[in-house]
């Protein structure tokens, strides 16, 4: 709907009831495939959140199937067997064990395990990040808005190498650095990102995204100086200052992670604002740190409630069936009955989290952004299918990319 | 829903408006349409579809809005406002077809071929070329880790894992059966030996030369030499290595497999499922070479093979209450050979040597009775 000439509003149609039924439904249909059936599940769970976005009267769609997924998973795992077993056997012929018994290794064993793990992960880490820029691709690819496709250009290793550059300046700057990864990594990523014929473009500096990291800043800040302040109770012997220290640690680090939640929005509100589609296609974005955080207590605060009821009475029917343990009938009854109901109660507890925590947080990032000069819009004209055929398959074996 | 009845009533014609999108332009053109009975057409401006070839795109949310697309055009799409249009498309709820179907088969065929070969092949290949190089030191942690493992999952009480029988007088007892075996063999090995304080009738080797009896097992022998032979069997195991083979096997399928099943709810029974399919294999040509090796291995020692014989025969009595790895003895249709071959490798004339004296004997089958834990 057009509030002005040449804004559009974005509405999100979604409502709990039938993302749940749906969730639910394709979960169960998941258990009893043996997880097969997941990467229907994500695409049809997919299609109903993005039919959901309500852009000017039209609403988007997604176009990937299950298929393609599955394909692509395949495809990755086969890659992925082959290297992590190569990468294990020369750890092995190094003499580097990933098994050791932690009760009774020396710490030489210790040493080299943790060694081994590191080895094994910095040997999957480009995979990973291989995985996060074709995930985007691929979703990009799959969705369309007005009949036309979204899509995104090669470019997974250059964003390999990237990503790896830029984590490293943040990890050996203690996080100082972290707008530069996030603004860089983001402007690779949209400067190849395309609706139809018109290209995206990545403006604004990187600079800019300091504010948005005060808060983090200022938990560090808070946590550093309670360590001031236990080392210095430490040294005087003074349980007063330690105690107090302590207290302020705490205040840190809840401080850090509210931080780091209100910079994920923050940065997200910016590097979209500062968009731009086309020649003169902008965007608004306004997303509210407060609202984020109020869903992911009282949304998780309800998930861990109704899990817990689900999970009880799972835990009631089949202390029903204790009286029959004596016989060898009782006893598999016994365990069907648990399984079953253990299974049923965890599908319940994904589908809840997914309509009353990741739902409404999309809901409210897509209902805070609006379209700035949308008659440009009307000029853009289609662009080629993508035909890659490993899909999303390295994100999906990897395990990486969250609810939807 | 319903069909569109064919003869007789003719349905009453339908008129519909919506949006159209070319899939050319982003730009939305709204037409009028109606559904053409005759030719089977939905019609409007620059629009001619066949009704039957006419698909609905599903799981949309909000139910006010109907997405058509046509089965072969991936990007065209019309957007209609009012659901009555439903009952007149028979083929609405049809998937579309996939397009590039054949490479898309291609490539299936070629990832679960591929698969296949990793888990059926590439595995034990590697796993059988691992063990042979694998160092004394990571077969070692292989082997505890593996044991540790056991003894949590043998434990009811779900408190500390099953206990090791340490009592000095049986522990003695036992040292001097293995060191009677181990004297008489070619290459020496590390030999580790544990009795593990459960019920169950079973023993088992692990990696890195870890052979483990069950209390079970010690309570059910009759003389220390069947005892010894068992005792023999397993070391026959861990001079082939097929503890770490087996080991490393199940691992890399174990591996795979959960890459592929993925973490989900029910994952945990798929590889337990997995895991008994693996354990199966390992039992058919190993097991035989084993009993061959404790033959030899018996014989050298002044002891009679036939020891063997008579431990079988009492798996074999045991019958349904048999568990695990004697379970699967049971199930293999060769104990009968197994037994008649460990009667027919007693040389003629041979006179064996006794094992252990009555009180070492008494003092192993205590050997669990010390109580005092690991």
């Amino acid at each position: 709907m057009s509030t002005t000439q040449d804004s559009m509003d974005i509405r999100y149609t979604g409502e709990k009831g039938p993302l749940f039924n749906l969730a639910f439904k394709t979960g169960l249909l998941t258990v009893v495939t043996l997880g097969i059936y997941r990467f229907w599940q994500k695409t049809r769970i997919r299609k109903y959140i993005w039919s959901s976005v309500d852009a000017g009267g039209d609403t988007f769609e997604y176009t990937g199937t299950g298929i393609e997924k599955l394909l692509g998973f395949l495809i990755a795992v086969v890659f992925l067997a082959i290297y992590i077993g190569i990468i294990q056997m020369v750890l092995f012929y190094a003499g580097l064990s990933v098994m050791v018994d932690p009760q009774r290794a020396s710490p030489q064993e210790m040493i080299a395990q943790t060694i081994a793990l590191y080895i094994t992960f910095f040997a999957v880490l480009p995979f990973i990040l291989y995985a996060v820029y074709r995930a985007r691709r691929y979703k990009m690819a799959r969705t369309r808005w007005r009949g036309i496709r979204f899509g995104m250009e090669k470019g997974a290793w250059g964003f390999v190498w990237r990503a790896m550059g830029y984590g490293f300046l943040a990890v050996i700057t203690l996080g100082i650095l972290t707008p530069l990864q996030t603004f860089r990594l983001e402007k690779y990523q949209a400067d190849r990102s395309y609706y139809g014929s018109a290209r995206f473009t990545q403006t604004g500096k990187w600079t800019e995204l300091y504010p948005a990291m005060k808060h983090m800043l200022i938990g560090i800040g808070i946590l550093v100086l309670s360590f001031a302040l236990i080392g210095g109770g430490a040294v005087s012997e003074n349980v007063g200052l330690i105690g107090f220290g302590g207290f302020a640690a705490f205040v840190g680090y809840v401080w850090v992670i509210i931080g780091g939640i209100h910079y994920g929005v923050q940065s997200f509100a910016y590097l979209t604002a500062n968009k731009v589609l086309g020649d003169d296609i902008h965007f608004t974005a306004a997303p509210r740190t407060g609202f984020v955080i109020k869903t992911y207590i009282v949304g998780g605060l309800l998930v861990g409630l109704l899990a817990s009821v689900a999970f009880g009475i799972v835990g009631t029917i089949a202390a029903a069936f204790i009286p029959l343990l004596q016989n060898g009938g009782g006893m598999i009854a016994f365990g069907i009955v648990m399984a079953v109901g253990y299974v049923v109660a965890l599908v319940l507890t994904q589908a809840l989290s997914l309509i009353l925590i990741t739902q409404p947080i999309l809901a409210h990032y897509i209902e805070k952004l609006e379209i700035v000069n949308a008659d440009g819009l009307n000029r853009i004209a289609q662009r080629e299918a993508e035909t890659g055929v490993d899909a999303e398959g390295f994100a999906d074996a990897l395990d990486i990319g969250g609810a939807i | 829903m319903s069909r569109v009845p064919h003869g007789g009533t003719r349905p009453p014609p339908l008129e519909t408006s919506g949006d159209f999108f070319d899939g050319e332009t982003a730009f939305a053109r709204p037409v009028n349409l109606r559904i053409d009975t005759d030719r089977r057409l939905l019609t409007g401006d620059g629009i001619d579809w066949p009704v039957d070839d006419i698909r609905e795109v599903m799981d949309q949310a909000g139910g006010d809005l109907i997405v058509l697309r046509l089965k072969g055009d991936p990007v065209a799409r019309l957007i209609l406002r009012h659901g009555d249009i439903r009952p007149r498309l028979p083929n609405r709820r049809r998937s579309a077809p996939l397009v590039r179907r054949g490479r898309l088969f291609g490539w299936a065929l070629a990832a679960v071929t591929s698969v296949a070969l990793i888990l059926f092949v590439l595995v034990p290949l590697m796993a059988d070329q691992l063990a042979e190089y694998i160092p004394p030191s990571g077969e070692k942690a292989l082997g505890e880790v593996t044991l540790t493992q056991i003894r949590e999952a043998l434990d009811d009480t779900g408190l500390s894992p099953v206990s090791f029988c340490t009592a000095p007088k049986g522990e003695q007892a036992l040292r001097k059966i293995e060191a009677r075996l181990t004297a008489q063999m070619a290459t020496p090995v590390d030999l580790s030996v544990h009795v593990l304080n459960h019920e169950m009738v079973n023993a088992f080797a692990l990696p890195g030369g870890q052979i483990v009896l069950f209390r079970g097992l010690i309570d059910e022998a009759t003389t220390p030499e069947e005892l010894a032979a068992v005792f023999a069997h397993e070391i026959g195991h861990v001079i082939s290595r097929d503890p770490t083979r087996h080991a490393l096997r199940s691992a890399g399928s174990i591996g795979v497999l959960g890459l592929i099943f993925g973490d989900f709810a029910g994952g945990a029974v798929v590889l337990l499922l997995a895991e008994q399919l693996i354990e199966a294999q390992y039992s058919q040509g190993a097991e035989g070479a084993a009993d061959v090796f404790a033959h030899d291995l018996m014989i050298r020692a002044g002891l009679s093979p036939a020891a063997l014989a008579v431990m079988f025969e009492r798996f074999r009595a045991l019958g349904g209450d048999a568990e695990g790895f004697i379970g699967h003895f049971l199930s293999h249709p060769g104990l009968g050979d197994r037994i008649a071959a460990a009667r027919d490798a007693v040389p003629a004339g041979f006179r064996p040597r006794p094992l252990l004296a009555a009180d070492e004997w008494r003092a192993l089958q205590d050997i669990c009775s010390d109580g005092t834990l690991y």
